[in-house]
């Protein structure tokens, strides 16, 4: 009878599950440094030839010998800051829309239209842009092929905006109904409660969804490659045709592997990685600070 | 003064809904009829018979199968590699992990999910050319695809895993432990078939990523025109890098026509993809506060 | 009388709160004992102490030594060499508020026996029976077996939970104030499977309702301010 109760003396096997998660997880961290470790070493050969501050400040003219991927640098900025200017102020109107002004069923219809909106291949997003919105851009300022950093960012903003919609209304539900309850016995309006409790209170929640934004449109690559042009000059106008880092990988795939211009992919690859990583930690920190604040509040 | 703000937060708030569906609501229209007249057995199978195609006797030239099917494998291959890792680091993480280890570990994953899909797709093809300098055969391929997405999904497998292990109540742990049962034993038997549908959802989550993504592959294998792989050191076809190339590359009306119908097939995948693990989803918060009852 | 449980010098802390202070008593065995006291004496904890389910909490630490006569034989049992699942299946334990694992009736009987290796062909079936008839739940769910076992009444499912803990065939059985959550005629229910009950194992419960006390215990303890007295 004892015998399906065990062993009574413990004991333990190196073989225990538990060192076979513990692998599983360091096999996950390992892949992720090396990812780094990969393209810095693939990119190594190219540091010795051409100096990093040439390498981020020159521009793109291989035939003359120039390397530089500052344009394309440029380019993703333009693009990023452009489609987040435009996705912000949309994504607060529509996350405020929802959680307070529109009647509650259009509300959980919309909420249900954005997220689903977060599953749309990006792919589709250039696809469609290409043969709706380039041709529109074209013709309302008939100037340019209509590939350029404002169809680009349009494009991102309605990729990126249900992202920020979801994060931010997340935020705002988790407000304390106390608080709102508190405001509405003093016969506070729906003006007074989101300037002075569902905005304030929700201002890591904001930050946060703008980071999360910032990080999918710079990473996006098929948008940019797809619509915004790919001209390798610096841009001076919304309206020029520009590269980014992402859509620079994905073209300079074919060129000769053991050229210059090839190499540069590995130096926009680390750019990448370094940004996003900033980004990630940047998050982290928000999210701790937060988390100590809330905390005192609390004691 | 105060009615005036109250009046452009209204009209604002209401303009943004109005853009933000306008805008969706365009895109989708536009894809629709664009790409509803294109969908058909023609659109899958071109000129080949049905039967002959899918038994792999003849070769479809002018369809979408050779690109359908290439997703697939994708899909399979990426989430067979990354299951066993994705599952292993998230009952880690969620159940053997310290507060320190835990905290270095979650950050290492945060900054995977973060790394942009090109960036992913270059590691891929560096390795690549590592390897191809001892192994010479191994060039892009299905393979290399494959393992490249597996890594792209793995932090949504290991966060989906460790949320859905650390939303179950503590009662939970504590009464199977009462019963003798130690850690492993009570992960086994008790929270990870509680937390199977959470984990569900995300694995689909997962698919959906794999089946869209389009820069990973594009840097590791796929092309134009390859038919079905025969091995996975093969290239392939993949339903969202045939949109890419018809999107520039399309010569004439029927293929741009074809482009439509594909990017309509994937968004169809996807958006199904996407119900599924919402349903799931629903069901297991429903199930969860059935039990704090 | 033989003591089946002897505790010496036992304290008790949680973070920098003591809960137990310097605690020495002993249990008789096929007995029930009951220990009383205000909520928040450290009642609970004192059961947990018994099946060391205290060490799945965090930020608890506690001294002295715990014997219990188990296998026919003494055991320290915070002692290197005893293993964690033995011992909590030697010693089954009944929460206050009925915690039915959120699957089948059935199956949450059939757990704790698959989980301690125990195959179906070993007789599971019939096991799960038994024990549901010692319960007097037989009659009751023998039809919805397959049913989640959380839409059984908070009676039947404590009755489940005191036959999931007794399929293990434990020695000692503590149970943390079983009937608190219930009404009356519920708890009595109870009442009369736990005088069954202590024929086959010595009972420990915990419980301020004193005229339960008088009814069902054999022995009664009083706790108070960390402190153990022996009442009767």
């Amino acid at each position: 009878m004892t015998k399906i109760w065990g062993k009574r003396v413990f004991s333990s096997s190196l073989l225990d599950s538990r060192f076979l998660f513990l692998a599983a997880t360091v096999v996950g961290v390992l892949l992720t440094l090396s990812i780094f470790a990969f393209m810095v070493m693939l990119g190594l050969p190219l540091f010795s030839v051409h100096s990093l501050t040439l390498l981020l400040t020159q521009a793109w003219a291989p035939d003359q010998g120039l390397y530089g991927v500052f344009p394309f640098i440029c380019g993703t900025c333009a693009i990023v800051s452009l489609s987040l200017l435009i996705a912000f102020p949309l994504s607060l109107g529509n996350a405020i829309l929802i959680h307070l002004l529109a009647p509650r069923r259009l509300a959980r219809f919309l909420h249900q239209v954005v997220k689903m909106m977060t599953g749309v291949p990006t792919v589709i997003y250039g696809f469609v842009g290409i043969f709706f919105l380039v041709p529109l851009v074209r013709e309302w300022f008939s100037r340019g092929s209509g590939m350029c950093i404002l169809s680009a960012a349009l494009l991102l903003a309605l990729l990126i905006s249900p992202t920020m919609i979801l994060v931010f209304l997340e935020s705002f539900s988790a407000i304390p109904a106390t608080h709102l309850r508190a405001l509405e016995a003093l016969g506070g309006t729906r003006r007074q409660k989101l300037l002075h409790v569902i905005l304030p209170g929700a201002r890591t929640g904001i930050i946060t969804g703008l980071l999360l934004a910032l990080g999918r449109a710079l990473g996006d690559t098929m948008i940019a490659l797809m619509v915004a042009g790919n001209a390798t000059a610096q841009p001076e106008s919304l309206l020029d045709s520009v590269r980014t880092l992402t859509a620079h990988i994905a073209l300079v795939m074919a060129a000769d592997f053991d050229s210059i211009e090839f190499k540069t992919i590995f130096a926009c690859g680390i750019i990448l990685y370094l940004w996003t990583a900033v980004l990630t930690l940047s998050l982290r920190c928000l999210h701790f600070n937060y988390a100590k604040s809330s905390h005192d509040q609390s004691l | 003064m105060t009615r005036v703000f109250d009046f452009l937060l209204y009209v604002f708030a209401w303009l943004c809904g109005l853009i933000l569906v306008g805008a969706f609501g365009t895109f989708m229209v536009f894809l629709l009829t664009q790409g509803l007249p294109a969908l058909g057995f023609d659109l899958i199978f071109g000129g080949t018979a049905i039967g002959d195609a899918l038994l792999l006797k003849r070769v479809v030239s002018d369809g979408l199968l050779p690109a359908i099917i290439g997703t697939l494998l994708l899909i399979f291959l990426a989430l067979v590699t990354a299951l066993p890792f994705g599952l292993g680091a998230g009952i880690y993480l969620a159940e053997y992990a310290g507060k320190r280890s835990k905290s270095f570990f979650s950050l290492i994953f945060d900054l995977l999910a973060g790394v942009p899909s090109i960036v992913i797709g270059l590691f891929g093809f560096s390795l690549t050319i590592y390897l191809h300098k001892r192994f010479t055969f191994l060039t892009p391929c299905l393979l290399i695809s494959a393992l490249a997405l597996a890594l792209l999904v793995l932090p949504y497998l290991i966060r989906s895993t460790q949320t859905a292990l650390e939303e179950l109540p503590t009662t939970l742990r504590l009464t199977s432990a009462a019963l003798g049962a130690d850690q492993a034993t009570t992960i086994r038997f008790v929270l990870l078939p509680q937390a199977a549908a959470g984990i569900f959802s995300g694995i689909i989550l997962a698919i959906g990523r794999a089946a869209e993504d389009t820069a990973v592959i594009m840097l590791t294998g796929v092309v134009v025109s390859a038919g079905i792989p025969r091995s996975l050191f093969n290239s392939y076809e993949a339903l969202p890098f045939y949109i890419y190339y018809m999107a520039s590359q399309f010569s004439n009306q029927q293929e741009l026509q074809q482009g439509f119908g594909a990017a309509l097939i994937l968004l169809s995948l996807c958006a199904l993809l996407f119900t599924l693990a919402w349903l799931i989803r629903k069901k297991v918060t429903a199930r969860l506060l059935y039990h704090h009852h | 009388m033989k003591k089946i449980i002897e505790i010496e010098n036992l304290s008790f802390y949680y973070g920098k709160q003591q809960i137990l202070d310097n605690i020495s008593v002993g249990f008789g065995s096929s007995s029930i004992a009951a220990i009383t006291g205000s909520s928040g004496s450290g009642k609970s904890t004192f059961l947990m102490i018994i099946n060391r389910l205290w060490e799945e909490l965090n930020g608890a630490r506690m001294s002295g030594r715990v014997s219990l006569f188990l296998d026919h034989e003494k055991l320290d049992i915070y002692g290197r060499a005893i293993s964690l699942s033995w011992l909590r299946r030697k010693v089954g334990m009944v929460f206050q508020i009925p915690n039915p694992l959120p699957m089948s009736i059935y199956r949450n009987l059939a757990l704790p026996l698959q989980m301690a290796g125990m195959k179906k062909k070993d007789g599971i079936g019939q096991k799960v029976e038994m024990v549901l008839r010692q319960a007097f739940l037989w009659p009751e769910v023998k039809d919805r077996l397959r049913d989640d076992a959380r839409t059984l009444s908070g009676g039947q499912q404590q009755r489940l939970c005191i036959a999931r803990a007794m399929i293990l065939q434990p020695e000692i059985l503590l149970l943390d104030e079983p009937t608190s959550s219930l009404d009356e005629k519920a708890a009595r229910k109870i009442e009369s499977l736990l005088l069954v009950l202590k024929e086959q194992c010595t009972l420990l419960m915990v419980s301020h309702d004193q005229a339960q006390v008088k009814r069902v215990a054999d022995e009664v303890l009083e706790m108070d301010g960390g402190r153990m007295s022996v009442l009767n």
